[in-house]
């Protein structure tokens, strides 16, 4: 059985072999797979950099298997969305704010497409930012998988038209957090209860976020 | 950026706003028969694809389509031989529909079809296809006698399109359906999809092979199944069991 498995800066010591195997898949899925070869690394990690003290990752696993994963970021610092993508958004006005966080770098393995390990990442997201008091999520994504958060009972509004990157049509789209999503996608993701696991000595998020903004 | 590409901006995010007050297909037909038209387009129809059992007359989402067209591709089952339907199912990005590449050869009918829908003003076509969840495939194909598809307005053509698929699929939403199946049932298909036969499963369970062979008959008849293997098969696309 999947469980999703809270990593942070607080806890990351106890996840050093998965953490490893995670950024090797990111390398094997976002350059060998999707072809993003402005990642590629000697050491078959990909790693950039926000992956330091202030993101917070998701990470699915099947007993000790990494099958998929996501990683959090405040929007009051410096994020993805403003530095390399705020030409995708709508007036170029990029969507920050303390209980707003980036999800970037979403992935499933490939074995994992066909079966419900994407309804569990996405509910594991839901109830940990309701857990965290955050309202909302940016991310840069491909058209075609707007339809797939949908139906996942997600409310996604755009934050600009969709275009190109790297080849492909991507959009720009804040992500509502809601009791109403989260229920929807555990029901999909066939849950009873929460998947989502907290190993101890992970503070909350909001403890975290940097007093940058007011 | 130019003033233009600014506007359709706004026109595509004026639409999107627009849908989320709307509760009824025919609301929705008419929004979009005003926003699209714009571009252009005259038809449109959102439909799943059929498999190979389904009709797609049992699919279909909503349409403004000419009633003779409708009626002659139906009646036709032209969706078969479709070069737009065949494309669909192949991508994942919107296309004109003069991208969809007909080979006579593979496919005598497919150009009799694009000639028919012609003949009813649709010449030229967008389609976006929607890969969805749990194998959902369906598409949004909107046609017009002469479009403005232009690198600024598909983007907007784009959003909009996709926004609308989402309106009509949430107002026309079936409340979700519990799973058909029993727990007993769902352990004993559970058991088959690994390879056990009855008499395997009936031994695991503590229970005969009868029924265990009863379970599966049952579970056949839920799911219109012709056999066992049949079962597993749509019991794992549809979800209802986990391997």
């Amino acid at each position: 059985m999947t469980s999703i498995h809270i990593v942070n800066d607080e806890n990351r010591a106890g996840y050093e072999a998965i953490l490893d195997e995670y950024f090797r898949l990111r390398h094997e899925i976002f350059v060998g797979e999707r072809g993003w070869h402005d990642l590629e690394q000697p050491n078959g990690r990909e790693v950039d950099a926000y992956d330091n003290e202030q993101a917070s990752y998701l990470i699915a696993l099947d007993h000790d298997r990494v099958v998929g994963g996501l990683r959090l970021y405040p929007t009051v610092l410096p994020h993805m969305i403003s530095q390399s993508f705020a030409h995708l958004v709508r007036g170029q006005d990029v969507l920050s704010g303390p209980t707003i966080l980036e999800c970037t770098r979403y992935f499933i393995v490939r074995e994992r497409r066909m079966g419900r390990t994407d309804c569990r990442l996405l509910a594991a997201f839901q109830q940990f930012c309701l857990e965290e008091g955050v309202t909302e999520v940016t991310a840069v994504v491909e058209m075609w998988w707007l339809p797939r958060w949908q139906q996942a009972g997600f409310n996604v509004r755009p934050l600009g038209l969709p275009t190109m990157v790297a080849g492909q049509p991507c959009i720009a789209a804040a992500i509502q957090i809601s009791d109403n999503s989260l229920r929807h996608v555990s029901r999909l993701a066939g849950l009873r209860g929460s998947c989502l696991m907290r190993a101890t000595g992970a503070s909350t998020f909001t403890d975290k976020v940097p007093h940058v903004a007011t | 950026m130019s003033g233009r590409s600014l506007d359709y901006t706004a026109k595509a995010f004026g639409f999107i706003e627009e849908l989320d007050r709307l509760a009824s297909p025919q609301a929705i037909i008419d929004a979009m028969e005003r926003s699209f038209a714009q571009f252009g387009f005259e038809n449109f129809i959102m439909t799943g694809l059929p498999h190979p059992e389904q009709r797609i007359e049992s699919l279909v989402l909503l349409k403004k389509w000419p009633l003779g067209w409708y009626e002659r591709y139906t009646r036709n089952s032209f969706d078969r031989h479709d070069p737009v339907i065949r494309l669909c199912r192949q991508t994942v990005q919107p296309f004109e529909w003069s991208e969809a590449r007909n080979d006579p050869e593979t496919n005598p009918r497919g150009q009799e079809i694009m000639q028919g829908a012609a003949d009813f003003g649709m010449r030229q076509g967008y389609c976006l296809p929607i890969h969805g969840l749990n194998g959902f495939e369906a598409c949004l194909s909107m046609s017009g006698p002469d479009l403005d598809l232009t690198p600024q307005t598909k983007p907007a053509i784009h959003l909009m399109a996709m926004y609308a698929f989402e309106r009509a699929r949430l107002v026309l939403a079936p409340s979700p359906r519990p799973n058909p199946l029993t727990p007993r049932e769902q352990e004993t298909l559970r058991w088959a999809a690994l390879g056990k036969s009855a008499a395997d499963t009936g031994e695991i369970l503590g229970v005969t092979e009868r029924t265990i062979t009863a379970h599966i008959g049952s579970v056949c008849a839920k799911l219109s199944a012709a056999n066992k293997t049949h079962a597993v098969a749509k019991a794992l696309q549809h979800r209802l069991i986990e391997i």
